[in-house]
């Protein structure tokens, strides 16, 4: 892509700038004081990944351990479990929970009763308002083991359906229960995507003699690429993020070595046994690791002529 | 200076901001300064200097203390509400001094200089200004203020936030050494501290030293018991004493539980069962030697009996899903029958939230008996005391003194005219006496319930619960019937502060995460096993050495 550029013109100096923008700058600054304070003071606690931290003594007088942490993180069976628990959910979560939200959002679109599309969206959009642990316990009412569908099976003598404790299908669980809860409100962008498609070009094509699906094809997903790319890189950015609360709350239902993941690991193996440096180098590890996903995914998008996070 | 205190605010907004744990240690490195205090513990030759034991036998209970063991003595029982309320502080204990006192608070905070306030300082003599604190929020609410050194003249440090809170290392420091005050004979001075039991101050004691004041000790302190329904089993005609056995507890199970009609016999009831196989409640010393509850026979016997438990289909699906939030609903509707509690649980509350689910609602709990059904049935005692609240380091002796007789004001034992101010506060303002029982206004209940004054000093627990006579009745009776099976652990009401590397190890995250999932079915007692074998060499065996060598070797076992 090396479409020539436009000459730029020497702009207004920094001042007259500061000057003509004060509003825009003056609207910023709590957003930027937020990030300050609670995204980046906060840092500097991950310094205590290089040390032997203890809380009794403070930063200042813990012992520096130097990679110490990071070799013990390195050879602990239970970090591997877990980082490989974060991979898989990961993707098992984009296969099966990605495209829905587009599905949904194309599928809303086509229908023409207002009345039904509102009511439609209103009840898909619900669960995401839900707590983790109000969707969670709902399932557990629901299928349970004492749940409604196998005491219904039991009362009618068919063997039961082990479905909230099976580590084997956990994935899938988790991945419906993200469907259940999610999927409705991921829909919103899409939505919005559509709208923006300018409905000449269906009314062309019709002329034409595109069918439905020919229409989908050339005009909707094309109009739609920049934002499920944009999607896509966010989703990889965070592809180690797969949910806190909605495993804390699962993990004694599967056992630790099935649930664990990057977060919840820091949190049991870090902040609840006091170990805070050792929790500290996993959270670290898990930071560097998602910087460089999102770096790539966003040379990826941009390689592949898309806008990504920013225009190039 | 001026450098110091910028680096000190810089600091103190990176702590409040970052909300993680990690930062609490930030500050209290800058104004301590202090090094590590490896550990405090109490020697034997702490005895010397313990607070005489005068019991105060003003008010005499309906149903009277059954002694058990050294330090053990039940609960007395009340059945209503003293009617004769004698004075045990006959003048004003205070000479005018002014003190400001921090106590957690679960609750709403009543409003400042109230009328209960205004009560209670005209009535101590001093002018308290209380200012409690969410206890939600506490653990990270005092580092701050010990590590700028600004620590009230009197707080509550809940013995288990003891590590947050590095009482080791604020003892002598910031906190003052009560011993000059209180050793031997010398509490006489103050009757009610006088009666409060031997055990809680050995609880807030650190290096040999009283620092602590003991607020609702109890001689009957255990973790728990196993609980049943004692109306459904009564109904069946089971009564508790058929269980004398693991094996009967088994078979109890599968009488019980009734997968189509959605009951169960069991929630979760390994945290009170595992000693009585014989296992430790987490140390023990073999010919000499200290060995780790996870290194006992005994132990790994009680985790293959849960396994089996679990897979037995005898248990709540719910519970084996570890969700245990919801145990209490489960045991209330008849969902589950037996299940593990702390004793706490057995009050009126429970009485009340059990009988709207149905009115025949009866809790009930097992004796305590051995697995086998032969040897001696043993539980093992906790902390006689697990909140405690100090006086500033600050203080001269005369303030000390002072506000020592105001300690001894709060601790008036149940029933007498202090302990109905502390508690009820002003008849006509805050309470009425409806039938010799004092009503709680809404005024007392802004002013008055918001527990604040005894968490700076209290009388001994007793038991009593205003219109569920039967409750009182049978955790009394279930009290006295099992006085005799309470057995001092090792290093029973001793205060330890370990290095970080012990500390880790000590909670062995991985053991108690599988030993978890043992217990609800997911993992065998062998994975059990193999995670204790990767404990012991990642740190327990380290753990084990640390606590020989500088606690067991130096200060004894604490019996």
């Amino acid at each position: 892509m090396t479409a020539p550029r436009t000459q730029r013109r020497p702009g207004p100096g920094f001042r007259v700038r500061l000057l003509r923008d004060r509003s825009l700058l003056l609207m910023t600054l709590p957003a930027v004081l937020l990030l300050v304070v609670f995204n980046y003071v906060p840092l500097f606690g991950l310094v205590t990944a290089f040390q032997e931290y203890d809380p009794l003594v403070g930063v200042w007088y813990s012992r520096w351990a130097g990679l110490e942490q990071f070799e013990r993180l390195f050879s602990d069976p239970l970090f591997w479990g877990a980082l490989r628990n974060t991979l898989y959910l990961s993707f098992v979560q984009l296969v099966l929970f990605f495209p829905i939200p587009i599905a949904l959002a194309l599928l809303l679109n086509s229908l023409i009763s207002q009345r039904v599309k509102n009511f439609i969206q209103s009840v898909v959009y619900l669960p995401h308002f839900f707590s983790w642990v109000l969707a969670i316990t709902i399932f557990q009412q629901m299928l349970g083991g004492a749940g409604a569908l196998n005491q219904f099976l039991r009362s009618n003598d068919i063997g039961t359906w082990d479905i909230m404790t099976d580590p084997e299908t956990f994935a899938l669980l988790v991945t419906a229960q993200v469907i259940w809860k999610e999927a409705g409100w991921g829909i919103i962008v899409f939505l919005a995507a559509l709208a923006a498609i300018n409905t000449d070009l269906y009314e062309a094509a019709a002329a034409d003699g595109a069918g439905r699906w020919r229409r989908l094809w050339h005009i909707t997903l094309p109009g739609l690429r920049g934002v499920i790319v944009l999607m896509l890189v966010l989703r990889l950015g965070n592809a180690l993020t797969v949910g806190f609360e909605q495993l804390l709350i699962q993990r004694e239902a599967v056992g630790h070595d099935t649930a664990d993941v990057l977060d919840t690991f820091s949190f049991y193996y870090g902040i609840a046994t006091n170990d805070y440096s050792y929790g500290a180098a996993a959270g670290l590890f898990k930071s560097v690791i998602s910087l460089l996903m999102i770096w790539g995914a966003n040379k990826l998008a941009h390689a592949f002529g898309e806008d990504g996070l920013y225009r190039r | 200076m001026g450098i110091e205190l910028n680096r000190r605010r810089f600091l103190g907004l990176t702590a409040s901001v970052a909300g993680v744990a990690a930062a609490q240690g930030l500050l209290s490195a800058c104004g301590a300064g202090g090094g590590p205090q490896p550990v405090g513990a109490n020697s034997d030759s702490l005895k010397a200097v313990l607070p005489a034991h005068v019991p105060n036998p003003l008010i005499k209970p309906d149903i009277p203390s059954v002694p058990g063991g050294p330090d053990v003595l039940t609960d007395p029982g009340f059945l209503s509400y003293p009617t004769n309320r004698p004075v045990t502080v006959p003048s004003v204990p205070g000479r005018g001094g002014r003190y400001t006192a921090v106590t957690p608070l679960w609750g709403t905070i009543p409003p400042a200089d109230n009328a209960f306030y205004q009560a209670m300082n005209k009535a101590l003599g001093v002018t308290l200004e209380m200012k409690p604190a969410d206890g939600n929020n506490y653990a990270t609410i005092v580092p701050t203020m010990t590590a700028a050194k600004k620590l009230p003249d009197w707080i509550q440090l809940p013995s288990w936030w003891d590590t947050n809170f590095n009482i080791g290392g604020l003892a002598g420091s910031q906190l003052a050494d009560l011993t000059p005050y209180l050793s031997g004979d010398k509490i006489k001075k103050y009757p009610n501290l006088a009666a409060l039991p031997t055990g809680a101050w050995r609880a807030g004691a650190w290096g040999d030293k009283l620092y602590g004041i003991p607020c609702f000790a109890g001689s009957f302190n255990i973790a728990g018991a196993t609980f049943y329904r004692r109306d459904v089993l009564e109904a069946k005609g089971i009564t508790a004493d058929q269980v004398k056995s693991m094996d009967d507890l088994m078979n109890l199970g599968k009488e019980l539980t009734d997968p189509k009609a959605g009951v169960w016999a069991f929630d979760d009831v390994y945290r009170y069962l595992y000693t009585h196989f014989g296992a430790p409640l987490k140390w023990r010393v073999d010919d000499g030697k200290l060995v780790h509850l996870y290194e006992t026979p005994e132990w790994m016997e009680a985790v293959e009996w849960h396994y089996k438990l679990a897979t037995s289909g005898y248990m709540h699906p719910d519970a084996l899903a570890g969700d245990n939030e919801a145990a209490g609903t489960r045991f209330y509707s008849g969902k589950t029958l037996i299940s593990g509690g702390g004793l706490g649980a057995w009050n009126l509350s429970d009485h009340q939230s059990g009988s709207a689910a149905n009115p025949a609602y009866r809790r009930g709990a097992f004796n305590i008996f051995a697995a086998d059904g032969k040897s001696k049935p043993v539980v093992y005692m906790g902390a006689t005391t697990r909140m405690l609240s100090y006086l500033n380091v600050n203080l001269k002796p005369e303030q000390i003194e002072e506000l020592l007789a105001v300690a001894n004001y709060l601790a008036a034992p149940y029933g007498t005219a202090e302990f109905t101010m502390v508690n009820f506060g002003v008849e006509g303002v805050h309470h009425n006496m409806v039938n010799g029982v004092p009503q709680i206004t809404e005024q007392g209940q802004k002013e008055v319930q918001a527990t604040t004054y005894p968490f700076l000093a209290a009388p001994p627990a007793v038991i009593q619960n205003q219109g569920a006579d039967q409750v009182t009745k049978d955790y009394t009776a279930w009290q006295a019937a099992n006085a005799q099976a309470l057995v001092k652990p090792v290093f029973w009401n001793m205060n330890i502060s370990m290095p970080q590397a012990q500390a880790t190890a000590d909670a062995a995250q991985q053991v108690e995460d599988t030993l978890k999932d043992c217990y609800h079915g997911k993992k065998k007692p062998a994975d059990v096993q193999a995670a204790v074998a990767s404990w012991k060499s990642g740190g327990g065996d380290r753990l084990k050495q640390w606590m020989t060598e500088n606690v067991l070797d130096k200060f004894g076992t604490g019996q």
